[in-house]
């Protein structure tokens, strides 16, 4: 069919299913006489883009951890010490190294994940943590910085794709200060075509599904007269606003097409089970089905429940072995389906937790010295990079900061950290400010 | 729930119908201005001139005047906020009167539905889109009636500006004004955000931290002294209603920059004088005395301080202040010419220069001149040349800074709610549930860029909204069954384009809904539904041109 493109020169979008249709169109009308109503129809109704061609692109999933889990009770455990929780540390496949026997499952593939021990952030405070641990760094007013899964949507995302590229997966409505943070501009300097759409438990795409008292064949036929009506006023007009509107009638179908991407029942019962039934398990697999279909960036997380100021060991004890299986399970399904190698899995929250306990058996905020860990697009499984002292209160040796983190990601996914930004009559931005260098240590 | 309307369209049209009659009708609507006492022809002219001369300085060719046709669309959407009849199209465009365009835009700034449309303006530009709940609130606290009383009885922007910073009704007939303040709960910084665009025209949201980094005149001393004229202001609720209170004392602090350096909070404001008032020590508690106090002039209303900043930020900044004139014209050149000579409208500092300095000058020194007359203002601009110039832009022209072709713009959700309701069921109700519904989705009003959203799309496509609206409608007088009692689909497609577009269908047009239509005579009622819809969803129906 699209070898028959021609006179497409007023065509804003340069695509050739306009022309094409609309010539079946017209002639369906010439022929109108002898058409039956069915075939009739079928020269209506738009094929949706289902067959979209999937660009073998880097990808990443970021398990967002928010409220900042403890280092002590994942992967630095420090038995026997008095910062120790209740909780032992096993040994991992990688000889010598051990992390908390809440993660059982983790141990059994460490020749598959990288860890940093030595994160050293500065903000202590949840909001500023999100903000430094999601775009890379410090605001600098009055400019906003893009999120790292709008920056990844910018560089590697197919802007034809019917699915969403940047997808923030996130049952939970609530979350504190993860709450007043989701309602800012995530997008920042990049705009906000690059923004997420947000999915998962009560959110979805609004208006995604067709009206229930409108046929498929109606919705499409009145789409295709819409198109007809609306192209020809841009092409008389040579009307750029009509163009950009036109544009995103186009996309309407295909995001229709995908509505079954969002929905957690078209997952498989032997998944759902095996992740397990909880919500950021649940949204973590529904994670890999979107990159499976044409997500770039997917962001799990499921409110704020990390921050344990109270009873941190009984609600670690929960949710940690929650966390232990979906990192295995994601980490296995990805790399059993050939995708591991450009899919890159990020699990970490904005910082750690304090070495001491607080009078409500809590561990607060400590950003001196945590850990976080990756698999997958460009990282060295089997490495673990950096430690802590005795007792997990300063980094003993190679610090990261945020900078350095993000360069390594960066780096990771085949994105250049150093280059600039640059914005019309204002100050240039790196993508990673100063001289920083990526951790070559865990790079592949 | 059309039942309850108060009709504005059968006023509207009597409106047409007397000024056949008499020709000066808005002078009966009670005018706050002397319509005659400055010559705005020479004003519209001037306007032309300049522009003239800056597109032979430019070497560009500006667009030939749209056609009738167009200019009746045009000017329904743009004065009055919705597209016009087939009757009211046809009577336009039957007048044989020379100055017939004048004469209209005559007729549409001095209707009700002038009123309506730009009460619908200013809420957005001055408040904000917000929930339904709020809707309802800033209805019931009379904000939007005091709104459309602005615009009725065409009020001295000067004045209207003093009657919402001061929040002191004269009396409680006043009472709307209030709101602008009342809503924003004592949020004195959302508040000094939300006065520096809405009347001055300048963002100052990023000098809370530091000077602006690229409008170096915009400095932290005034986003602070802007905020420390309202940070002594409560809301309290009165037995008149909602009311502004003001302390006496308190709200000194220092604010600090990125280097750490403090400064007191002067009461003060960009390109103004700092108002002397006394600070006391660090450590001194001073007392709140009954004597710091006079009664209010309203009985009930909250006590007035002897020394009250409100009032002092009124009178000695705002009153006369260049940027309140400044700012507002460029505001109506923006809805009217699709951008303003300063652009982004709300942006007018040392980064986003005028596009035509002496015009913004001229216009700005006119406008107060006239008492800051905005009817005056809206039909002098409207009757330009470039105002009614054809909106296909020309070859060879990028700039939309030129004004030399109408720049397209998309149409409000209110304009969109009302010429709907007109175009499918021959009437409207500005607080319909269409009108409610489509104002929750779409709710930019004059974006810097027109760039639609996906969101926007789906939500025409897919959502109840649109849908149940086309069909519910199956009124014997409404578009749908209209069309179906024609006879032959040529009569249809003709109906369907007069009425959605304003025009004749081309031949290749009512091909395209005649091969529709006659597919299937069963579902003839549903294929005109879907016709309806493909019109209506159309960039020519979505964008005023």
């Amino acid at each position: 069919m699209k070898t028959s493109r021609s006179n497409t020169a007023t065509d804003g979008c340069g695509s050739p299913e306009h022309d094409v249709h609309r010539r079946l169109f017209l002639q369906g009308y010439l022929a109108a006489g002898a058409a039956s109503i069915a075939s009739y129809s079928g020269l209506f109704s738009v094929p949706t883009i289902a067959d979209e061609v999937k660009r073998h692109g880097k990808k990443c999933i970021l398990l967002w951890l928010c409220g900042a889990p403890s280092q002590f009770e994942t992967w630095d455990p420090k038995p026997g010490t008095p910062t120790s929780g209740p909780f032992g540390a096993i040994s991992t496949n990688l000889p010598g190294v051990k992390i908390s026997q809440l993660m059982p499952k983790c141990a059994t593939m460490m020749d598959k994940l990288a860890v940093i021990r030595s994160m050293k952030t500065e903000p202590s405070e949840h909001f500023q943590g999100i903000d430094v641990l999601t775009r890379g760094d410090k605001p600098r007013p009055p400019f906003v910085r893009p999120i790292l899964g709008s920056v990844i949507a910018e560089q590697l995302g197919q802007l034809d794709s019917p699915v969403p590229q940047f997808v923030l997966l996130d049952p939970c409505p609530e979350g504190n200060e993860f709450k007043a943070f989701k309602a800012g501009n995530w997008a920042g300097w990049l705009g906000a075509e690059y923004g997420p759409v947000r999915a998962g438990g009560e959110y979805s795409i609004p208006d995604i599904l067709r009206p229930e008292n409108l046929t498929e064949t109606d919705h499409s036929d009145r789409e295709a007269l819409r198109k007809f009506f609306s192209r020809k006023f841009q092409n008389e007009q040579r009307s750029e606003a009509a163009a950009s509107y036109n544009a995103a009638f186009e996309r309407v179908r295909g995001l229709m097409s995908c509505a079954p991407l969002f929905d957690l029942k078209n997952l498989p019962e032997d998944d759902r089970q095996r992740y397990g039934l909880g919500a950021f398990a649940q949204h973590a697999l529904q994670a890999r089905h979107l990159i499976e279909n044409g997500s770039t960036f997917v962001m799990v997380a499921n409110g704020m429940p990390w921050d344990n100021h109270v009873f941190q060991h009984e609600m670690h004890q929960m949710l940690v072995p929650e966390l232990d299986n979906v990192i295995y399970q994601l980490v296995t399904d990805l790399h059993l389906r050939g995708m591991l190698d450009d899919t890159l899995v990020i699990a970490m929250g904005e910082f750690g937790r304090t070495p001491w306990l607080n009078e409500a058996r809590g561990r607060d905020h400590y950003p001196n010295a945590w850990s976080m860990a990756m698999a997958g697009a460009g990282i060295k499984g089997g490495t673990v990079f950096g430690a802590t002292d005795e007792h997990g209160i300063d980094v003993a040796e190679n610090e990261v900061d945020n900078r350095r983190l993000f360069a390594t990601i960066f780096r990771a996914l085949g994105i250049s950290h150093q280059e600039e930004y640059v914005l019309p009559g204002l100050p240039t931005f790196q993508r990673v400010e100063g001289d920083t260098k990526p951790i070559n240590e865990i790079l592949v | 729930m059309l039942t309850a309307v108060i009709s504005p369209l059968k006023h509207h049209q009597l409106l047409i119908y007397s000024l056949r009659i008499a020709a000066c009708v808005f002078l009966a609507i009670g005018s706050a201005h002397a319509e005659d006492d400055v010559d705005d022809r020479d004003l519209t002219g001037t306007i032309d001139q300049m522009l003239s001369d800056s597109w032979t300085a430019a070497g560009v060719t500006p667009a030939e005047t749209c056609s009738d046709s167009v200019f009746v669309r045009r000017s329904y959407l743009d004065l009055v906020g919705r597209i016009p009849t087939v009757q009211e199209a046809e009577t336009f465009l039957q007048d044989g009167r020379s100055d017939k365009r004048a004469q209209l835009i005559q007729v549409l700034t001095t209707s009700e539905d002038y009123a309506q449309h730009f009460a619908d303006m200013f809420d957005a530009l001055l408040m904000g889109r917000t929930s339904q709940r709020n809707y309802d609130e800033r209805s019931k606290h009379q904000w939007r009636s005091y709104l459309e009383r602005v615009f009725r009885e065409n009020q001295s922007w000067n004045d209207v500006v003093a009657e919402i910073l001061l929040a002191r009704p004269a009396s409680n007939d006043d009472r709307g004004a209030v709101w602008f303040l009342f809503e924003r709960k004592e949020k004195h910084q959302e508040i000094a955000e939300a006065v520096a665009p809405a009347f001055f025209g300048i963002r100052i949201d990023c000098a809370q931290c530091h000077d602006h980094m690229s409008a170096h005149e915009i400095e932290q001393a005034h986003y602070w002294g802007l905020v420390a004229f309202f940070n002594r202001s409560k809301n309290v609720h009165t037995k008149n209603g909602p009311r502004i209170s003001e302390d006496a004392i308190g709200g000194f602090s220092e604010f600090a920059n990125l280097e750490g350096d403090s400064s007191p909070n002067l009461l003060t404001f960009f390109k103004s004088v700092t108002i002397a008032e006394e600070r006391p020590d660090k450590d001194a508690k001073p007392e709140d005395k009954d004597d710091l106090y006079v009664p209010a002039g309203l009985d009930g209303d909250p006590r007035v301080p002897r020394f009250s900043r409100r009032e002092k930020f009124v009178d000695e900044i705002v009153s006369d202040h260049p940027l309140i004139a400044r700012a507002f014209v460029n505001r109506i050149w923006a809805m009217l010419m699709g951008r303003g000579i300063v652009h982004p409208f709300d942006e007018m500092d040392s980064v986003h220069p005028p596009s035509h300095p002496e015009l913004l000058d001229l216009l700005a020194e006119d406008f107060r001149k006239s008492d800051y007359n905005i009817r005056r203002l809206v039909q002098t601009i409207a009757s330009t040349k470039a105002y009614q110039l054809g909106s296909v832009k020309p070859q060879g022209i990028d700039d939309p800074a030129t004004f030399a072709w109408y720049l397209e713009r998309p149409l409000t959700a209110e304009q969109i709610g009302r010429s709907m309701q007109l175009g499918v069921r021959g009437n409207f109700d500005n607080n319909s549930q269409i009108v409610q519904q489509v104002r929750q989705s779409i709710r930019d009003v004059m974006p810097k860029e027109n760039v639609a959203t996906v969101k926007d799309a789906l939500f025409l496509t897919n959502n109840a909204a649109v849908n149940n609206f086309i069909n519910e409608s199956n009124d014997k007088n409404h578009l749908t069954l209209r069309t179906l009692n024609l006879g032959s689909p040529q009569q249809q497609a003709e109906l369907l384009f007069q009425t959605i577009f304003g025009r004749q269908p081309d031949s290749e047009e009512v091909e395209t809904v005649a091969s529709y239509l006659m597919q299937n005579q069963a579902s003839q009622m549903d294929r005109i539904k879907q016709v309806i819809w493909s019109l209506i969803t159309s960039a020519e129906f979505r964008f005023n041109h």
